[in-house]
């Protein structure tokens, strides 16, 4: 009785921290979203939103942006992060910390620095402002898709892979059919650490002379404007979106993984 | 000017500071209750913190020395001590934008005194926020009235031509820093006349190399200055009597053909040029990604010094359509006044330190904005602008330049080195032509606000047709 006791006071800080900078602003978000500006309930600005070209589009071009970057992440992570992990390389954990570092640098330094280097390479950044935005948040999120798929794979017990092999299957079909649904828990919160960051980041794109608005420079604006409405109702957006794609890698890893569950760290 | 080495003074400075405000903070149980207490809340690096060089110092004539020992903030405390006999603390922070400080102070941060630009301190007057200064502040007489006894006759008339609800913006303001919009250049690819025109924003010459500010405002200026080219060019308009309330009302039109009309420009704008630049503009003009970029006039002559000190040579031109004539003003607000008679005291004697002309001197050497102060009570400022614009003696070349207007004479010329008319000289004290041409950008009604709003998100956001077309 006493220990449990003691356990729910443990709990109150977090609590406390959980209804204020969670529950409240996203009352506040809601609350925001779903009125207009005298207070009424309203949907318009939903409607408003899908109703606009250019808001649509924005929506598209972000969600195109964020697919391209995180495709690129989990087909440059994957590999990188097998090697790590399961070669039983001398080096392994000091190649780990040389791809993690970077996530110690403030993102707007190691990008200014990859500006320079992009800039003598391409010379006028401008021309390219879509690539080097993409290649600007590959780089940038890069380490938040290593890290949990390398963590999977370094748990991944081996017997099951010999087991494979013993009854018979190639080394393709055996990462078909084990490696790969094991580790699918490290790719989903691998994707979902990159998906919507990669959708909202909107300094890279000022950083690179990219001036098309994505979702997060579209909230800004609204707000740096007083209206706070559209640009709750974009946060909603986003908040939906995120439930979505939480929603469907719940179901791959369900489906997918139910022995390794515990080694996956989202 | 030395603005680099300054700023790294100014990280020493701010690490002194830091060191000193936990001092103070631990031993502040002892400060007297008599203090006031002065929030001020001001644009950032947008005045003198002192602890110059001592080959800073400035000669300006045979007497004055302009020096700055210590920051403008504690210069004014110990003023305020000794003019008044009462203590003042003051509780100095920064903002970044005139919409942050509005959120800000909307979100319940109280500040005595706030530095915002015209069409923000409008607003808020809309809204009953600003508190008018006193007769006092206005009574010629008083020596310590730095403000009323140096301010450009120039300048206060076109506050007082700034009316909003029947309140005229000289009453509630004072002006700390003006200057004009226009175009930073490298000569060497931009020609002067290219550059004095907006549509160098549209030519296709320099795709991808010139820059426009990320700012709905300067943008809209600089369309529509394009948007009704054709009339603003017009030698029957420029000429005509009404040629500026014509001109007000046309740079202020915020009708749904005109934004439509400014959003087509701005949409090919966003084709053609580099980037909208939030703060990148300044050091791509230096390094040279860009042969030109949109600019205020004050971070224009931050940008060419910063140039001059790399060997480029950089201009600067306020288009010949119309310019933007800008004010940054000091204003009282309601909320932290409050009432209270010493604090009220304590704000115009701030006001009036500020325009102090050695405080407006050490302000423009580190800024490099024009103060509103004509400093015509001593004439320091001119004896500032001889020292670091002037002419040598032997120097042939040089050209008389005429700022009467802001001194209210007829002619008050200058002589300068040729190169100095398009370049700082003629970036910090436009000639009486530009002037002549140039529109203080009023604050929008709710509807032309939203209207703008929505235009600037139409031309930012990514265009679907595109993919069709």
């Amino acid at each position: 009785m006493k220990y449990s006791f003691s356990r729910k006071q443990l709990a109150i800080p977090y609590a406390i921290f959980l209804v204020l900078f969670v529950i409240l602003p996203l009352v506040v978000v809601l609350f925001y979203g779903f009125t207009d500006g005298d207070g009424n309930i309203s949907f318009h600005n939903f409607i408003a939103f899908f109703q606009s070209k250019k808001t649509v589009g924005t929506l598209l071009y972000s969600l195109v942006i964020a697919v391209i970057t995180t495709v690129i992440c989990l087909l440059l992570a994957y590999p990188t992060a097998y090697i790590l992990a399961k070669f039983k390389v001398k080096t392994g954990p000091a190649m780990l910390m040389l791809f993690v570092m970077p996530m110690w640098i403030n993102f707007t330094l190691r990008i200014t620095a990859l500006k320079e280097i992009l800039d003598l390479l391409e010379g006028n950044l401008a021309m390219h402002s879509y690539a080097n935005t993409i290649i600007c948040m590959v780089y940038d999120f890069l380490p938040f898709m290593i890290l949990p798929i390398y963590n999977t794979i370094a748990k991944l017990d081996n017997s099951y892979i010999e087991a494979a092999e013993d009854l018979g299957a190639s080394k393709a079909y055996v990462f078909m059919r084990v490696i790969l649904p094991l580790t699918l828990p490290g790719i989903v919160s691998g994707v979902t650490m990159v998906f919507l960051p990669s959708m909202t980041n909107y300094v890279v794109l000022d950083m690179v002379y990219n001036s098309t608005y994505i979702m997060g420079s579209l909230i800004g604006s609204y707000f740096s404007s007083y209206d706070w409405h559209n640009g709750s109702v974009i946060s909603i957006i986003l908040l939906i979106i995120i439930g979505i794609i939480t929603a469907i890698s719940a179901r791959f890893t369900e489906t997918g993984s139910r022995g390794s569950k515990r080694s996956a760290i989202n | 000017m030395n603005v680099l080495k300054n700023k790294m003074k100014k990280l020493i400075f701010a690490a002194l500071g830091l060191t000193l405000a936990v001092g103070v903070l631990t031993g502040c149980e002892s400060e007297e209750d008599d203090v006031i207490v002065l929030r001020v809340s001001n644009w950032e690096e947008y005045m003198d913190e002192g602890d110059w060089d001592e080959e800073e110092a400035m000669d300006i004539n045979d007497e004055v020395t302009i020096y700055g020992e210590q920051s403008l903030v504690e210069d004014y405390e110990e003023w305020f001590y000794e003019t008044y006999g009462k203590r003042v603390r003051v509780e100095y922070s920064t903002f970044g934008t005139n919409e942050e400080l509005y959120n800000q102070i909307t979100l319940g941060d109280v500040y005595d005194v706030v530095c915002p630009s015209e069409y923000m301190i409008m607003k808020m007057m809309t809204e009953d926020m600003v508190l008018p200064f006193s007769d006092d502040f206005y009574d010629m007489d008083n020596e310590n009235n730095y403000y009323v006894r140096n301010v450009s006759p120039y300048i206060q008339d076109r506050l007082s031509n700034l009316e909003i609800e029947g309140n005229t913006l000289d009453k509630y303001a004072s002006c700390y820093m003006w200057g004009t919009l226009g175009i930073v250049y490298n000569p060497e690819y931009v020609s002067e006349e290219e550059a004095s025109h907006w549509n160098l924003l549209l030519n296709q010459d320099y795709y991808r190399q010139v820059t426009i500010k990320d700012s709905v405002r300067d943008a809209y200026f600089a369309g529509s200055a394009m948007y009704y080219y054709d009339t603003l060019m017009d030698e029957d308009f420029i000429n005509s009597e009404d040629y500026f309330e014509q001109l007000d009302s046309m740079i202020n039109a915020t009708d749904a053909d005109t934004v439509n009309g400014v959003e087509e420009i701005l949409s090919q704008a966003q084709k053609n040029v580099y980037s909208f630049e939030t703060d990148a503009g300044k050091a791509d003009m230096v390094t040279g990604k860009v042969v030109a970029n949109q600019q205020w006039s004050g971070d224009a002559v931050y940008t060419l010094d910063q140039a001059e000190e790399d060997g480029l040579i950089l201009c600067y031109s306020a288009p010949v359509e119309a310019t933007n004539l800008w004010f940054d003003g000091w204003c009282m607000l309601k909320s932290g006044i409050d009432g209270d008679a010493d604090k009220q005291l304590a704000a115009e004697a701030f006001v009036n330190y500020m325009a102090k002309p050695e405080s407006a001197i050490r302000n423009m050497y580190y800024i490099g904005y024009t103060s509103s102060i004509a400093g015509v009570t001593d004439g320091l400022i001119l004896d500032y602008i001889e020292y670091t614009f002037g002419a040598e003696e032997d120097d042939e070349e040089a050209v008389a330049y005429d700022i009467g207007y802001f001194f209210g004479e007829d002619e008050l010329l200058v002589m300068t080195p040729e190169d100095q008319v398009n370049r700082q000289f003629g970036a910090q004290y436009p000639t009486i032509d530009i002037v002549n041409r140039s529109v203080v950008m009023a604050y929008f009604n709710k509807e032309g606000n939203e209207r703008i709003n929505r235009m600037w998100t139409n031309v930012r956001c990514f265009d679907l047709d595109s993919l069709f077309n």
